[in-house]
């Protein structure tokens, strides 16, 4: 498949010793979403910097739909689209104004830039609150302004950095519709951060994951999940009796008993165990009453690649800032 | 610079949005004309240069102020810009580095054109105010103009440079405390220089504020120049426009090579 980014030994070294990008050589493919997994300060956001040309290279080169970032960055930035970790919009403006300013950089032709903006608002259904000011936008209505305000040029590739950082469950849930939304109505390459296990899940199509400004592995979130070869089964039984001839199943498997007659088995594949399984209960007719398939998330991949939790991550920086609140009470 | 006309008419939406900041930037030049004014009404006149009272005396060195603390703002709106996110818009946008300075330059120079004219009305209608004693003509107010747009420029670079690298408010705000109080007062802005001890006289007549106020302050009380006037103005405003000049250029290399995120 034909690449749109692709990047050899890209680096960047910040006051001459922090590495933040180190050496990443990756390839996106035209239409896909490609989603960087990360913690904070994994280097995703000057990563994204680089490639949107905010941020220049201490070594290596990257091409941006075949552009090369530094050489070419004015051209760079005519075909890309960005939505940055932080709001951009201006609070004085209007939401209209704010898209009309921005088209204005693109020397976007005025009837064309109108009905682009239409289109956008609709979309993001923002039309009835484009002629008040940002200030008085609620914290998803901005959001959903800054998602279309990288539109407004009709980029090929759009940059999302943590898009739905900060938002309640509910409006990120929104965004991601959103985003899955004008995926299928434009043609258009998405490059999404986020150290949200299940907002690269939703909407990746292929996912790397960072640490310490390197990249671990890529693959699609399906396949890396099923890398793990680590599915739990559990399966209530319908006696002791069905328990034990049932057990004899899984005697070269891990397992443990929890609850009433109920065993949790780790397996490797579930999808593969489960014919077996079901061949096996009904010859030896084993009664059972429920049985639950659990897959791994991409924290046990994450888990398996960092050597920590990118749950225990985010659980650390709210420890962390609950220790400072209580140091400035004191 | 495609981003330069858009980015100008955004900073004068948002200041006609928010007239606090014309009320604000005008009351203390007001002040200035007002208190001085009614305060050293008395001033002996021997040192006003022919001026008929202390506020047709000051208005050159009030105009020059003003233009002056306004032009620095738009180094601090850039700094806003950053701490408030548009700048980051901006940065990834297809558009001249330069033409986002140059917005604040350009739009705090109209900001001050539109304080100066309402500053000559408020300094005219107060009692012993402004008077043109001996007339002020079409080529009087175009030295006015341009001597209050040509500082406007020099001090609006000069502070868009420190904001282009400088990422703390702190830090601006330091800067602009520590040289406000010494540019108005060891200057000609507000006192004649016979009044003055001699150091900072000799300080006084290289601060470009002292080129405008004097400049202005010529052509507002002679009305027609004398040889000798002509020359001296022509002189400050020629020390004005390679200043100005010198810091613009400055402004364009600095900001096209790149503005701190």
């Amino acid at each position: 498949m034909e690449s749109i980014i692709t990047t050899d030994n890209l680096t960047k070294i910040y006051r001459g010793s922090i590495k933040a990008v180190d050496s990443l050589t990756v390839q996106i493919r035209k239409g896909e979403v490609y989603g960087i997994l990360g913690p904070n300060g994994a280097g995703k956001t000057t990563f994204i910097g680089m490639l949107t040309t905010r941020v220049t290279p201490t070594s290596g080169r990257a091409t941006v739909a075949g552009l090369d970032i530094v050489k070419e960055s004015l051209k760079v930035r005519k075909r890309i689209g960005v939505v940055p970790q932080d709001l951009t919009t201006d609070e004085d403006l209007t939401g209209y104004e704010n898209l009309k300013l921005v088209s204005r950089f693109y020397d976007i032709p005025t009837n064309e830039a109108n009905r682009r903006i239409d289109q956008l608002l609709n979309m993001v259904q923002l039309q009835k609150h484009s002629h008040r000011r940002v200030k008085t936008y609620s914290g998803g209505m901005r959001k959903r302004l800054e998602l279309i305000v990288g539109l407004v040029n009709d980029p090929d590739i759009l940059f999302l950095d943590e898009p739905t950082l900060g938002l309640d469950v509910n409006t990120r849930m929104q965004m991601w519709e959103y985003i899955r939304d004008l995926r299928k109505r434009l043609d258009v390459t998405i490059i999404l951060t986020s150290h949200y296990l299940e907002e690269i899940d939703a909407l990746a199509d292929r996912v790397s994951i960072m640490d310490n400004g390197k990249i671990l592995v890529t693959d699609t979130p399906l396949n890396l999940k099923n890398s793990m070869k680590e599915d739990y089964i559990t399966i209530t039984f319908a006696s002791p009796d069905d328990l034990k001839i049932g057990e004899k199943f899984f005697s070269n498997n891990e397992k443990r008993f929890s609850g009433i007659n109920t065993l949790r088995i780790k397996v490797p594949n579930s999808d593969e165990t489960m014919p077996d399984l079901i061949n096996y209960f009904s010859s030896h007719s084993v009664k059972i009453t429920r049985i639950t398939i659990q897959k791994p998330t991409l924290d046990e991949v994450f888990l398996e690649y960092t050597g920590r939790s990118l749950r225990d991550e985010e659980g650390g920086d709210a420890r962390k800032s609950m220790f400072t609140i209580g140091r400035l009470r004191r | 610079m495609s981003g330069l006309i858009p980015l100008t008419s955004r900073e004068l939406i948002r200041w006609y949005r928010n007239p606090v900041s014309l009320i604000t930037g005008l009351i203390q030049p007001f002040f200035w004309i007002a208190l001085f004014g009614s305060a050293l009404g008395r001033f002996p006149t021997i040192f006003l240069q022919g001026a008929p009272n202390y506020i047709t005396y000051i208005i050159g060195g009030v105009l020059s102020i003003t233009s002056v603390f306004t032009a620095m703002f738009s180094g601090v709106n850039i700094i806003f810009d950053r701490r408030l996110g548009p700048l980051g818009r901006y940065l990834s946008s297809p558009i001249r580095r330069s033409s986002i300075v140059f917005s604040k330059i350009f739009s705090s120079t109209f900001r001050i054109l539109v304080q100066v004219a309402i500053l000559i009305f408020a300094a005219m209608i107060l009692p012993n105010g402004l008077r043109f004693e001996n007339g002020f003509s079409l080529f009087d107010s175009a030295v006015l103009i341009t001597a209050v747009i040509l500082l406007a420029l020099i001090f609006s670079s000069l502070f868009s440079i420190i904001a282009i690298r400088v990422t703390r408010m702190e830090t601006i705000f330091g800067i602009l405390n520590l040289v406000n109080l010494p540019l108005v007062f060891v200057s000609y802005a507000m006192f004649p220089s016979g009044i003055m001890a001699g150091w900072i006289n000799s300080i006084a007549k290289y601060n470009p504020v002292s080129w405008s106020s004097e400049a202005i302050r010529t052509v507002i009380i002679n009305g027609t120049l004398t040889g000798s006037q002509l020359a001296n103005v022509g002189l400050w405003l020629l020390y004005l426009t390679i200043l100005a000049a010198s810091l613009i250029i400055l402004t364009y290399v600095i900001s096209e090579r790149g503005i701190r995120d």
